[in-house]
């Protein structure tokens, strides 16, 4: 077997190109899918029935279909059922960014739960409204307490992000594929292809590791 | 509700015909099938340190927290210098504003230091800036004996420090009664001292105080006011010496007996 690495170096700009694109779509997807999170935990633990049915309704559809198939319709059948026609980018964040947000809700839910009432308490027993005592008091200690479990489902999106590769979104799987198409050259572009994931990703995973250890709450 | 409950006017009371801050009128609490407090009737006056006191599960701590709504009343009435508490919560936050409540297990907020601590409420609720609210802060964490405390976290302080914090969090709102439930019951014995110090400073400076409390020598010396609670009821109020020197009714001398008690 003969190898031909330069194949990679040839297409440096295109990967180069294709991881930008993957990290704008992770970073957009969680961008969108924390406020998201937060805002079905919110609804979910609202006391109020249809906000409460209506969140889980949305985290079980999400969280229990494949994403495969959630990016195919999204591109599919949304520009059909809506009129308006999604560029495969933004199509892509809003398969991402639905998936991502039913699972930031059930850890948000879990992280707010798990803060004792006497915290809500003690911040109503200063004349606190509802929902300061959710900004200031309940929401910053479950959002700390969460940050292991947001920090290994950023990875997961991190990686999952290839499979909005199916419809044509330009980033560091689908470019890879393509170059591979071209060139012929399929473990020299799979390898480069793992080992740029690979390099994104565990530095990630370490620095999550260090905010997670840098911003705990010790009671 | 049996005669011993009457107020007792023949002895001398501290702000005795001055109306009450807090009235408690036949106060009936139920949670589900168990009625909590079943008949409370006191009064609060102005300056004047009321100490509960009663066996566990006697209702004195529900009675605290229906007085800033934190449990909602299931019968009689609660009056607030003289106007009855509101029962819907955005009205009994406003009221609630006015009190300060300092529990058990301190429940100061983890995430924040000793200084943003007492400065959250003044800054959320009162809307003060910053910088007054930092201020403020100083001064009452100063009054509590923590001034050099600022920047700590509550988790790197000793108890009775954190309860410290927690009473200063409590008067940067300035309220205008202070509820304690059981504030030293978590404590270790040697920081319950610091605690109760405190809360005598505030008395001599004529702080209204309502106090749910094992410690009977603190009831018998800063104290005012002794109410026994029993079996959701209040069984007998007086003066602490009388109390605690002759009470009338069977089950106090009972309950101070348990305690090991002896004047």
């Amino acid at each position: 077997m003969n190898f031909d690495w330069s194949v990679v170096w040839r297409n440096a700009d295109a990967l180069a190109e294709g991881t930008k694109l993957t990290i704008l779509l992770a970073v957009t997807t969680m961008a969108i899918a924390i406020p998201g999170g937060i805002v079905l935990a919110l609804m979910r633990l609202s006391g109020v029935r249809v906000l409460s049915s209506l969140s889980a309704c949305f985290v079980e559809l999400f969280r229990n279909l494949p994403l495969i198939l959630v990016i195919y319709t999204a591109y599919y059948v949304l520009p059909v059922a809506t009129g308006f026609s999604l560029s495969p980018i933004t199509t892509a964040i809003v398969a991402l960014s639905l998936n991502v947000s039913a699972y930031n809700g059930e850890t948000f839910r879990a992280g707010i739960a798990s803060i004792r009432q006497g915290q809500s308490e003690a911040a109503y027993a200063l004349g606190m409204t509802r929902w300061q005592a959710t900004r200031e008091i309940v929401l910053p200690q479950a959002v700390r307490r969460v940050l292991p479990v947001l920090a290994s489902t950023w990875v997961s999106l991190f990686k999952d992000t290839s499979l909005v590769s199916v419809v044509s979104v330009g980033e560091l799987a689908y470019t890879s594929m393509r170059i591979r198409a071209q060139t012929y050259r399929v473990l020299e572009m799979l390898t480069a292809m793992a080992a740029i994931y690979w390099l994104l990703g565990y530095p990630q995973a370490k620095l999550v590791d260090w905010i997670n250890r840098r911003y705990a709450v010790n009671e | 509700m049996s005669a011993a409950a009457g107020e007792g006017n023949a002895v001398h009371r501290k702000g005795a015909g001055t109306p009450p801050v807090l009235l408690y009128r036949n106060v009936v609490k139920r949670f589900g099938a168990l009625t909590a407090v079943s008949s409370a009737s006191m009064e609060v006056r102005k300056g004047e340190v009321v100490c509960l006191i009663g066996p566990s599960g006697s209702g004195k701590s529900t009675l605290l927290r229906c007085t800033n709504g934190l449990e909602l009343i299931d019968g009689g009435e609660i009056a607030l210098d003289g106007e009855l508490l509101p029962r819907d919560w955005e009205g009994m936050r406003r009221v609630r504003q006015r009190m300060g409540m300092v529990f058990q297990n301190f429940e100061l907020f983890p995430h924040k230091t000793a200084l943003g601590n007492v400065t959250i409420g003044p800054m959320t609720v009162l809307r003060m800036r910053r910088a007054d609210a930092e201020q403020r802060a100083k001064a009452m964490l100063d009054k509590v004996g923590l001034a050099d405390k600022t920047a700590s976290y509550p988790a790197q302080l000793s108890g009775g420090q954190q309860q410290r914090v927690a009473i200063a969090r409590a008067l940067a709102m300035e309220p205008e009664v202070m509820l304690f439930d059981e504030p030293t019951s978590a404590l270790d014995p040697e920081t319950i001292g610091e605690v109760l110090n405190v809360m005598k400073r505030l008395a001599k400076e004529g702080m209204t105080m309502v106090v749910v409390t094992h410690e009977m020598t603190f009831a018998r010396h800063v104290g005012n006011w002794v109410v026994v609670m029993d079996r959701g009821a209040v069984i007998e109020q007086g003066p602490p010496e009388q109390i605690f020197g002759s009470p009338t009714v069977e089950r106090t001398r009972d309950f101070l007996s348990h305690l090991g008690w002896s004047g």
